[in-house]
């Protein structure tokens, strides 16, 4: 075979499928990859920096802009850590309805994962339908907050508004629709054979790579490493609930896709097991107007949509947090690129950039 | 729930290192390493059967005005447990420590961000370039004297200087 000359070749800022502002420098041999190197810092914020001069309670809705198709579990995660931090005891229905709304959330974003997955194929149509579906929760959290994105909903010490009954009738409906949701999914997409073939075998990524990168969420359990937060090192009320982690054997893009899609069965099955249980009882702990946390540092961890989502929050005993960490997940998995673009052609490129799931909020923080 | 090392195994630690330092009246310990051997502890920790801590969960590092400190939270996939190592860098002009990324390969991008944000070196790092601020950039936000920059263009390039404070 003729060798050519490797050149680079800048993918984004500006492209459709690097979700966001992403800039990935392609090294290519022909068609071939030979490297791959992200880029980013585009949407670098300093919220972490932002977060030092704002007190703990003002520091809930910046946690909404991270990962912003997800931000219930970033809420959740950001409160959970002060709650430990100041040592605020949750009410049981509060624990409850924010079990619902994360995991809704969690449905939310995996339709977004699929349908962006279907568009990069090229494929417009999966789009469209995973985002009609996408749109039926964000009317759920539109019922219960009065937003569809950027919630701001769960507060330190339980959450802002309580769930009214048109939002668990709506939310039964909704629940009743997503089997007929996913069967429609499975003859349009899985079952399609170029969606098959564009996927299947392309980007693998092996146990070993994906516990050297130290990533997490479904790319690690595609790759049949079994590490589910919600499973292994339970926080909140996930212990309660009775449901399965979804694990892949390659580790290759259809894995990926796979195990996202079967974490949606898992994720309903978790609201219909809080749903049947939602105790009555308050929403909001007894929180001082003025929170001031004791001195002392706390890591906590969340299982995010795209993985392992961590707060790191040191208090010098005033009313602003000393240092806010945030370990973002799509952050650190995005080091996998190189390994899985490596010997790949440039078509898909875009289905691993898809796969990975990175999101240029939480990446640039 | 989760679960912290236990007091038991943090001697053990000490046994094999005696630089290790910790603070027995915490519920949630952290054990103080010294800069120079923390590459050590954390290799024994992470390949000793009995601790396993094969993960690197979080790593940061925290600006205490006249020192750094760095943080590394391990967890162990086997046990299920927590280890927090903390390192004090007492050079706060300067401060420089050991890449962990020859032990966990995942630990580049978070250094690099570490690096950029708040001026720590670390020896070792197989490309330890900014990795959110620009290239050019003249400061490290993170810190706690950090004054913003202000950009300018001069001649087609964007520079960042400092600002003049009206007196």
């Amino acid at each position: 075979m003729a060798k050519t000359e490797p050149y680079i070749l800048n993918m984004g800022p500006q492209h459709p499928s690097t979700h966001g502002v992403l800039q990935v420098q392609l090294e290519l041999d022909g068609e071939r990859i030979l490297g791959a190197k992200p880029v980013m810092g585009y949407l670098h914020r300093g919220i972490e920096k932002l977060m030092e001069s704002r007190t703990y309670t003002q520091c809930v809705p910046y946690t909404d802009r991270l990962d912003y198709v997800s931000s219930m579990n970033n809420n959740l995660g950001f409160c959970e850590t002060v709650e430990e931090l100041a040592g605020i005891e949750v009410p049981e229905r509060a624990e409850y309805i924010r079990v619902i709304v994360a995991e809704l959330n969690r449905i939310a974003s995996h339709l977004i994962f699929i349908g962006t997955l279907m568009i990069d194929l090229g494929a417009a149509t999966g789009m469209i339908y995973a985002f009609r579906d996408r749109e039926k929760i964000l009317d759920l959290f539109n019922i219960i907050c009065g937003a569809r994105m950027t919630f701001h909903y769960i507060r330190i010490g339980g959450v802002c508004a309580d769930a009214q009954p048109e939002f668990i009738a709506e939310t039964e409906k909704f629940l009743e629709y997503v089997p007929k949701m996913l069967e429609e999914y499975d003859h349009l997409m899985t079952g399609n054979e170029i969606f098959y073939h564009r996927l299947k075998g392309t980007s693998p990524l092996t146990r070993e790579d994906v516990l050297r990168y130290s990533m997490s969420g479904p790319n690690v359990r595609a790759s049949g490493v079994d590490y589910d937060i919600r499973k292994i090192d339970s926080y909140s009320i996930y212990d309660r609930f009775d449901f399965n982690v979804p694990l892949g054997t390659n580790g290759d893009n259809w894995d990926r896709y796979q195990v996202r899609f079967h974490e949606i069965i898992e994720s309903a099955k978790i609201i219909r097991q809080a749903i049947d249980n939602l105790p009555d009882g308050e929403i909001m702990a007894k929180v001082p107007k003025v929170l001031r946390p004791p001195k002392g540092d706390v890591y906590h961890r969340v299982e995010n949509t795209r993985g392992e989502l961590g707060f790191y929050i040191v208090s010098d005993g005033s009313t602003k947090p000393y240092r806010v960490h945030i370990r973002r997940p799509s952050f650190v998995n995005l080091q996998a690129l190189d390994t899985m673009c490596r010997g790949m052609l440039l078509a898909d490129s875009v289905a691993a950039f898809s796969t990975i799931d990175p999101l240029m909020g939480e990446v640039d923080c | 729930m989760t679960k912290y090392i236990r007091k038991e195994q943090i001697e053990k630690l000490q046994q094999q290192f005696p630089g290790i330092l910790y603070d027995a009246e915490q519920a949630k310990p952290a054990i103080y390493v010294k800069p120079e051997e923390l590459l050590a502890v954390l290799r024994y920790a992470k390949e000793q059967v009995s601790f396993s801590f094969d993960r690197l969960s979080n790593l940061t590092a925290v600006d205490y005005k006249d020192y750094f400190e760095m943080v590394y939270h391990l967890f162990s996939r086997r046990y299920f447990t927590w280890l927090t190592v903390k390192v004090k860098l007492e050079n706060h002009e300067a401060p420089e420590i050991a890449s962990v990324t020859s032990l966990w390969a995942g630990a580049n991008f978070e250094e690099r961000e570490v690096y950029d944000l708040m001026g720590v070196n670390f020896t070792d790092h197989p490309d330890l370039r900014r990795i959110l601020m620009p290239d050019n950039y003249g400061g490290h936000p993170l810190r706690k004297d950090f004054e913003p920059l202000v950009p300018k263009i001069e001649g087609g390039v964007l520079t960042w200087q400092k600002q003049n404070h009206i007196s």
